[in-house]
């Protein structure tokens, strides 16, 4: 059998590169309306009175008085209103939609209304904690009874955009008492069950159906559970099909970005060893939780990095600001917490004078060795191999020296990572449950019935690839259409970097038993997840395994800054990765490009923040992302360590690739400017603050 | 709704503009921003409008022994890549968007717009530009200090529309403009500087500075720049503090969403002086 | 409201519409060509790019007043040439294409470039797309396509 990893064509370029894909934006329906939202004008307060202009016939107010079920977003942590009733708890808070047949018209009573508020006193200070968490390891403070020193540095990340280039939206239309959605969306489950519960529907009333999908990164996780009950009720209200498209500032302004964090660090020494470290994490929520503590969870767990620490205390706070609501981001909480640790391990190994890598090599988590939260890095960890190979790729310890010479203004720096494939803890086995269908036609086709989306990451060539292949039967006899909730089960969310690992698992272990009964005329196989039985994982303590398996990854980056300006330019980038098994090399190569420019943007380019609860940012002018001539050559290096419950042993990937970029780049230009960096990004202004301090 | 308008001919949009008052425009690519309606609305402008794209007799580049013409309506694409058109003024337009917006925005088009950003008027200025400004019954010229008045605001009578760009004849021997941007292409200058030196017998015959996007307007002070005529490059090179100081009261930037004031202080200073450390 | 004339994909259209329509809105609300996507709505991202007498213009960026008798190609227009299906399997085999959703602008953007510059450099490859932004993929494997394409179709730009 040939090797699974050799690249095929994927198979939607083709559509995609015509420009023929269908993206939501591209849907028109007969008679199909126009909803835009009404948004708030202050960031905290209560509605005291709407005025509204008259509004013409077929023209409709939609706001919570519609809401036929519970007036709450069905996410992880209920706390988020469809639409508010009085309170506003942020500035650009959607209020109630206005739809009707002109969009002029639609966007002129937005205008002409009028709220009265009766304002209350913003917070945007991290003083309200909504979710604390603390957990230990070994002897846990204890450690720091004995040590000659204490270091302790502080470290600081902002907010990251999103920015897929399509921005958010749906259309809905009803059909008698059904309720259907399409939508740009990485989870057609969530959608359904959270509209389920806005219109107090049966399953059977609620459709969601996933249209090409112009990227998502996370941001189209929870978030558009929102818009889609805001929707849903509006259909369901009006009997008419509808759009709600986002425009690009409204997605800015309004839609969640990844958490704000500062991360503080500690670490016990005694003759140059790391005893204990302690570690305390806040990230800013914004105006209500969503899966805010599932992010810090994440954050927490990754707390030593790639290190084997024996003692820990860890605690962490999640606050609510008055800001807009922070969510899902490539990565979920760890590239916050790997550039924290990252640049921890470093600065401890300077502040003892000793040679970094011989430092961090010494704390390098082995097989059989203990997580933070004591779990078992079960499967064999080959850091040291792929660190050695990106070194010797990049000629790493030549350029390092050389670039020591502090006049040169040139860097080179190095990332260890790993990332935790799948949900947190026991989320798989206890909320998702996934379930996949794979159906024999009668003309021997082959029907793969999930729910996962491709946003852009293949995964409806991979899956195809995977089913071809273990069937033996040409790719071209699998049928993967696009995921409709009357069509598949429920296989979970598109996140986590879960989807090849474990939505692949289950149908890699459909393919088997279709193979076995293959000369069944049709039929179909189901299959439902079940955890791994040496997987024991308690939420409360953070005790256990908290993920089934990791991926791991090493980057290196070049950088010269300018001298007179502090910009940065990214001269060549590195990146070695173990993630099981490449289903197809070259969209493995096409994830570490892209996540690797994600992570490496996010260290020293994109720049976001607010001022009293309003994006500053808030466009494609003025939040930056790379162009093409902002980015270096990326070179790319894939190396095999199967996960047994993987697919031909394959983990995640999507994620991975974007946390180790940060650290890196600004390892790169701590060299280059001998100086120490304590936050993210390091835009060129902060370059030259710390130029200019010493 | 707003009237809008696409003449066949300069007269016929002269004789509008003698008649009423109007929005000009040309590519559009400011102007369609500054109005953006949301989509698929048409573009909400706020006054009657007179497209001018269309008028041949404001397209091209022409020149006679002391100047070049530029056309109104001649696209940055096609000025950058015109021969007549000075090295300096091709580099500038290269470091402005991108590719899609040089083939439909003007030269005119920056100037009319008046931002304090705006790339190529750091040039203009250096190169001591002039326009051209017509009216039914007039035409005047004018220099682009001059013209523009402020953030946003220009000199130009209601009747009268910008028709030529006009730049001296001049060879430095040295000129650069340097971008300092938030990335590296398609993107609003945080700041921007622009020199050019000439010598003769090792003396300089010719010493402009200018910087953009550092005050309401682009800074370049001739009476300053007087004061280092005649001086050889080591001359100059004693003088850097003293240049830089004469300059500072005048670099006043703002805190925005794309910098702050303590960088573009500072980075203006660095790139003086690091002109004038490698002349 | 004004009659228009222009060429759209090598057509002649006739529009009885308002010269104040962006360019974008008559292609995709009109001409019910979707391939030019909104992405920004400001000339940032370049999803919305076509082009305009044979040079990539941001479809959001023009009035419609400024189309008179100009000739505009979509992608899908575009599509129907010798060109296309050599850039077309050059994004296909360096896996240029993720979401897809930049890739119609890219392609437009990569054919402006290369009808000016039938062999073009790497830096001025990226001075082409400087103005389409992509957020999957990094740009590397789109330059590494428009190198292959350029090679592989040497003499038809």
């Amino acid at each position: 059998m040939k090797d699974i990893s050799k690249s095929i064509k994927k198979t939607d370029s083709n559509e995609k590169i015509s420009g023929s894909a269908t993206y939501v934006a591209d849907i028109k329906l007969d008679g199909m309306l126009h909803a835009v939202s009404l948004r708030s004008s202050i960031a905290k307060g209560k509605i005291k009175e709407i005025h509204f202009p008259e509004i013409p016939e077929d023209y409709y107010i939609v706001s919570h008085k519609d809401i036929p079920g519970k007036n709450i977003v069905k996410i992880i942590f209920e706390d988020q209103k469809i639409f508010p009733v009085h309170t506003i708890t942020y500035r650009y808070e959607p209020i109630l939609l206005v739809v009707g047949p002109d969009k002029q018209k639609v966007v002129d009573i937005i205008n002409q209304t009028k709220i009265e508020y009766i304002e209350e006193t913003p917070v945007f200070d991290w003083v309200n904690s909504a979710i604390d968490y603390h957990f230990e390891k070994g002897i846990g403070l204890e450690a720091f009874k004995g040590a000659d020193k204490v270091i302790k540095y502080d470290y600081e990340t902002n907010y990251q955009e999103q920015a897929y280039i399509e921005p958010q939206g749906f259309i809905g239309y009803p059909e008698g008492d059904k309720v259907t959605l399409i939508g740009s969306i990485q989870c057609p489950y969530y959608v359904k069950n959270a509209v389920i519960q806005a219109l107090n529907a049966t399953p059977e009333n609620v459709r969601v159906i996933q249209p090409s999908i112009g990227g998502a990164f996370g941001g189209k996780e929870e978030f558009p559970s929102l818009i889609a009950c805001q929707l849903a009720v509006a259909v369901n209200k009006i009997k008419k099909p509808i759009q709600l498209l986002y425009e690009r500032d409204e997605d800015m302004n309004c839609t969640t970005k990844r958490h704000p964090a500062k991360i503080h660090f500690e670490a016990a020494i005694k003759q140059n060893e790391i005893q204990g470290i302690k570690v305390y994490t806040a990230i800013d929520a914004g105006a209500n939780i969503g899966l805010s503590g599932v992010v810090l969870s994440r954050a927490l767990i990754a707390c030593t990095g790639v290190y084997t620490i024996d003692n820990l205390d860890v605690s962490g706070d999640v606050f609510i600001t008055n800001t807009v609501p922070n969510g899902a981001f490539r990565g979920f909480g760890a590239p916050q917490m790997f550039f924290a640790v990252e640049m921890f391990m470093e600065h401890i190994a300077l502040d003892l004078n000793q040679d970094v890598l011989s430092f961090k090599r010494k704390y390098l988590a082995k097989q059989n060795d203990k997580t933070s939260t004591n779990g078992i890095f079960r499967d064999p960890v080959i850091m040291p191999k792929m660190i050695d190979k990106a070194m010797k790729v990049s000629d790493y310890i030549k350029k390092r020296e050389a670039y020591n010479n502090e006049s040169v203004y040139k860097g080179i720096g190095m990332s260890l990572f790993f990332h935790g494939c799948g949900f947190t803890g026991s989320g798989e086995k206890d909320i998702i449950k996934a379930k996949v269908k794979l159906r024999k036609e009668m003309n021997g086709d082959v029907s793969i019935l999930v729910a996962a989306v491709d946003m852009g990451q293949g995964i409806r060539t991979t899956l195809r690839k995977v089913v071809a292949n273990i069937l033996e039967i040409p790719i071209e006899k699998v049928i993967f259409d696009f995921p409709d909730t009357d069509k598949v089960p429920d296989s979970g969310p598109t996140v986590a970097s879960r989807t090849m690992m474990i939505v692949g698992g289950l149908i890699a272990r459909a393919c088997i038993e279709m193979k076995e009964r293959w000369i069944e005329p049709a039929f179909t196989v189901t299959k439902q997840y079940k955890q791994p039985s040496y997987i024991e994982y308690d939420e409360a303590s953070f005790y256990g395994d908290a993920y089934p398996a990791y991926s791991w990854g090493v980057n290196i980056v070049e950088v010269e800054v300018d001298k007179a300006t502090y910009q940065v330019n990214l001269v060549n980038a590195w990146s070695v990765y173990d993630c099981g098994k490449a289903i197809d090399e070259r969209i493995v190569l096409g994830q570490a490009d892209g996540g690797l420019t994600q992570g490496l943007s996010y260290g020293y380019l994109e720049v976001m923040n607010h001022d009293k609860g309003v994006i500053k940012q808030k466009n494609m002018t003025d939040y930056i992302i790379p162009t093409a001539k902002d980015m270096c050559k990326m070179e790319t290096i894939i190396y095999d360590n199967p996960y047994a419950f993987g697919p031909y042993g394959a983990k995640g990937v999507g994620e991975l690739t974007l946390i180790g970029g940060a650290p890196a780049v600004c390892l790169a230009i701590e060299q280059a400017i001998s100086r120490r960096i304590h936050k993210i990004p390091a835009t060129p202004e902060y370059i030259m603050e710390l130029v200019n301090h010493g | 709704m707003v009237k809008s308008y696409v003449p066949e001919t300069l007269k016929e949009t002269l004789e509008l503009l003698d008649k009423g008052k109007y929005q000009i425009v040309a590519g559009g690519t400011d102007m369609l921003i500054q109005n953006h309606a949301r989509s698929p609305l048409p573009i909400n402008y706020k006054n009657d409008i007179i497209y001018i794209s269309n008028l041949e007799e404001l397209k091209g580049i022409t020149e006679d022994d002391d100047f070049i013409y530029i056309g109104a309506c001649t696209s940055l694409e096609e000025i950058m890549e015109h021969k007549l058109t000075p090295k300096l003024l091709k580099d500038t337009i290269l470091e402005m968007a991108s590719p899609a917006i040089r083939h439909t925005g003007t030269l005119a088009g920056n100037i009319g717009n008046a931002s304090p950003a705006g790339d190529s008027l750091v040039t203009l200025y250096l190169l001591n530009a002039d326009v051209q400004l017509q009216s039914l019954n007039n035409t005047r010229r004018m220099c682009i200090r001059d013209f523009i008045t402020g953030v946003r605001k220009i000199d130009l009578k209601p009747n009268e529309i910008i028709t030529k760009v006009i730049i001296n004849k001049i060879n430095f021997d040295k000129a650069e403009f340097i971008k300092v941007g938030p990335r590296r292409s398609d993107a609003i200058s945080k700041l921007s500087f622009a020199y050019g030196i000439t010598f003769h017998n090792n003396q300089t015959i010719d010493f402009r500075i200018a910087f953009g996007a550092v005050n309401t307007t682009v800074v370049r002070h001739p009476e300053i720049e007087c004061q280092y005529i005649r001086k050889t490059k080591e001359e100059l090179k004693e003088s850097i503090e003293e240049i830089i100081t004469a300059y500072r009261p005048f670099i006043k930037p703002i805190d925005d969403q794309r910098s702050n004031k303590a960088y573009r202080r500072q980075v203006c200073e660095n790139l003086l002086r690091e002109f004038i450390l490698e002349l | 409201m004004a009659k228009i004339k222009l060429r759209v994909n090598g057509k002649p259209v006739f529009l009885d519409t308002d010269y104040n329509r962006r360019l974008l809105d008559v292609l995709r609300e009109d001409l019910e060509l979707k391939g030019p996507k909104e992405g920004c709505g400001e000339g940032e991202c370049g999803a919305c790019a076509v082009l305009l007498d044979h040079q990539v213009v941001n479809s959001c960026c023009v009035p419609l007043a400024n189309c008179i008798g100009k000739d505009i190609v979509t992608i899908e227009g575009y599509a129907m040439t010798s060109r296309y299906k050599i850039l077309k399997e050059a994004f296909e085999e360096e896996g240029a294409v993720q979401c897809g959703f930049c890739t119609p602008g890219m392609m437009i953007a990569a054919e402006s470039l290369l009808n000016k510059n039938p062999n073009p450099t790497d830096e001025e490859i990226k001075i082409g797309l400087s103005g389409n932004l992509c957020r999957c993929t990094g740009y590397n494997m789109i330059i590494k396509a428009i190198k292959r394409a350029a090679k592989a179709g040497e003499g038809i730009w």
